[in-house]
């Protein structure tokens, strides 16, 4: 594979085979993908990219007739660790591994509810410490001056590029470590497209990114890395 | 060519669509013309003062009032049985169960689905008969009895619309929250459900209908002709529907068939109020679901 890396590996994939109703779409792949750092996954549609960032997420295992084999391995707390071992449990896995959509998917609730609808699932009841690290994601995501006067209102009426930024605060409330985005831009114009590149661009300081993308002048401006999907299958 | 046969198609569609206006409205039409006349205060609480019957102070001798908190009472309860296990059944196909199990399932529901209420009825009274026999001498068929019988009848509309409900959210919305860390149960009861309200509510309103108008399962399983406002669940009760059902077949002059007229306006006022309850219930979940902070 890569040899030239230099920094952590964050995440490790080993002989990753994946197919969806018989047909195989992911073969034998293996890969590192570095701390800290862009990764840009691109390759024609159809490849299985979005496929692959739902291996590390494990969201997969919702889809009836899909089936995986091989290891994914990604460091928490310094060590190498087996996302599918037993005892972690996929709704702990992806606290700590964020995923963004194409679609800006917010909830039919208040911006406040939505950027705090993750704590809710966790559980968390300090309401102080709640207004807090929602505040702290909207001011991740670039959102905050955007929407602190109406976070009462609901979610729904922010324009798309809002959207966007408010559902990545969504992931970042948790603080995650690792944030998967499949074609986070794809939906918006190019100036909320913009902003959102910039942003991701700010976040690979505390966060290991892997980003789908179509856009080749996007992925020049973002990534640090670019892997193409439809390389691995012909170099199995 | 083709542009004819589109023609053609959406002039049957427009034609079908005003035929089932047009009967909808002669239907209720016809109802009121007939009905509105015999319509008063007295057709329903008869010689007693309204405040006397409505308090339960005494009884409705010779007005439909029985018969109206018969209906009401048997139908709130019919459908307070059968949502629990309607939904809760349609959440486990939709969400839990195998191909395997999906397709038995959904088998023997369409069975259910497809037995007429008269043989609902006959099995509800077979089952008065044998707890009778064997357990105690009190039971008899009553208001209990055609209400669980009734929960039977509706329970496939309910199962059948919340799995529907469910399977057509999109993956988006499915993967939404699970995403974000919410376990598949946290996943149903915060996202899912709310987001399934209005199908399973169309499940409810067929649901509420069935039960008020069914006249069959009653029939067999407690409903009489004459016997007050229902003071237990364990007696037998009056409902509109037989009540119809009775004069339509048994009246001694024009002026009682025209009750029977006015009887089907008050159900049809029931099954409306039953409906609005209904929808408000509904819109009041679906802002705590999501609005409350």
């Amino acid at each position: 594979m890569n040899t030239t890396q230099t920094g952590n590996i964050k995440i490790r994939v080993t002989n990753l085979t994946f197919s969806y109703k018989g047909r195989r779409i992911l073969d034998g792949i293996n890969e590192n993908f570095e701390e800290f750092a862009v990764t840009a996954i691109i390759g024609p549609s159809g490849v299985g990219k979005s496929t692959f960032l739902m291996t590390l997420n494990r969201l997969w295992e919702n889809i009836p007739e899909a089936q995986m084999s091989g290891k994914v391995e990604i460091r928490f707390n310094g060590g190498l660790r087996d996302i599918y071992e037993r005892s972690f449990s996929s709704s702990r896995l992806r606290k700590l591994v964020g995923t963004v959509f194409q679609k800006p998917n917010p909830l039919p609730m208040s911006i406040f509810r939505n950027v705090a609808f993750p704590l809710k699932l966790s559980g968390e009841k300090d309401k102080g410490l709640i207004a807090q690290k929602v505040e702290g994601a909207l001011r991740k995501a670039y959102l905050w001056d955007e929407v602190k006067d109406r976070l009462a209102q609901s979610a729904l009426a922010l324009s798309g590029g809002q959207q966007q930024r408010l559902c990545i605060a969504r992931s970042l409330i948790l603080e995650p470590e690792v944030l998967l985005l499949d074609e986070p831009t794809s939906s918006l114009d190019e100036k909320a497209a913009e902003v959102i590149e910039d942003l991701i661009l700010h976040l690979k300081e505390r966060i290991t990114i892997l980003a789908v993308s179509h856009y080749l002048d996007q992925v020049k401006r973002i990534a640090d890395r670019v892997v193409q999907v439809d390389l691995w299958q012909v170099r199995k | 060519m083709k542009g004819y046969v589109e023609k053609l198609v959406i002039g049957f569609s427009w034609f079908s669509m005003m035929t089932l206006l047009f009967a909808v409205a002669s239907i209720i039409g016809y109802l009121c013309l007939k009905g509105y006349s015999s319509l008063d205060v007295r057709l329903i609480f008869g010689d007693t003062s309204a405040l006397d019957a409505l308090l339960l102070r005494k009884q409705v001798f010779n007005g439909l009032f029985p018969a109206m908190a018969g209906t009401l009472v048997l139908v709130v309860m019919s459908v307070v049985w059968a949502i629990p296990v309607g939904i809760a059944t349609g959440i486990y196909l939709a969400e839990y169960a195998n191909a395997r199990i999906k397709g038995v399932f959904n088998l023997f529901f369409d069975v259910l689905a497809g037995i007429p209420s008269i043989v609902i009825g006959l099995f509800g009274f077979a089952l008065a008969v044998f707890l009778h026999k064997h357990f105690s001498r009190t039971i008899q068929p009553c208001l209990l009895l055609s209400s669980v019988a009734l929960a039977f009848l509706v329970l496939p509309y309910l199962i059948r619309t919340t799995q529907m409900a469910l399977e057509g959210l999109p993956e988006s919305t499915r993967f939404g929250a699970l995403a974000l860390g919410a376990t598949k149960l946290q996943n149903i009861y915060y996202v899912l459900l709310p987001k399934s309200l209005s199908g399973i509510m169309s499940g409810v309103i067929l649901a509420i209908g069935r039960c008020a108008e069914d006249t069959a399962v009653i029939m067999l399983t407690g409903v009489v002709a004459s016997a007050g406002v229902p003071r237990s669940l364990l007696s037998s009760y009056e409902a509109l529907p037989f009540y119809i059902y009775y004069i339509s077949s048994q009246y001694t002059g024009p002026e009682e068939l025209l009750t029977g007229y006015a009887a089907s306006i008050i159900l049809l006022i029931i099954c409306i109020v039953l409906f609005s309850a209904a929808f408000l219930i509904k819109k009041r979940l679906t802002y705590i679901a999501f609005y409350r902070t």
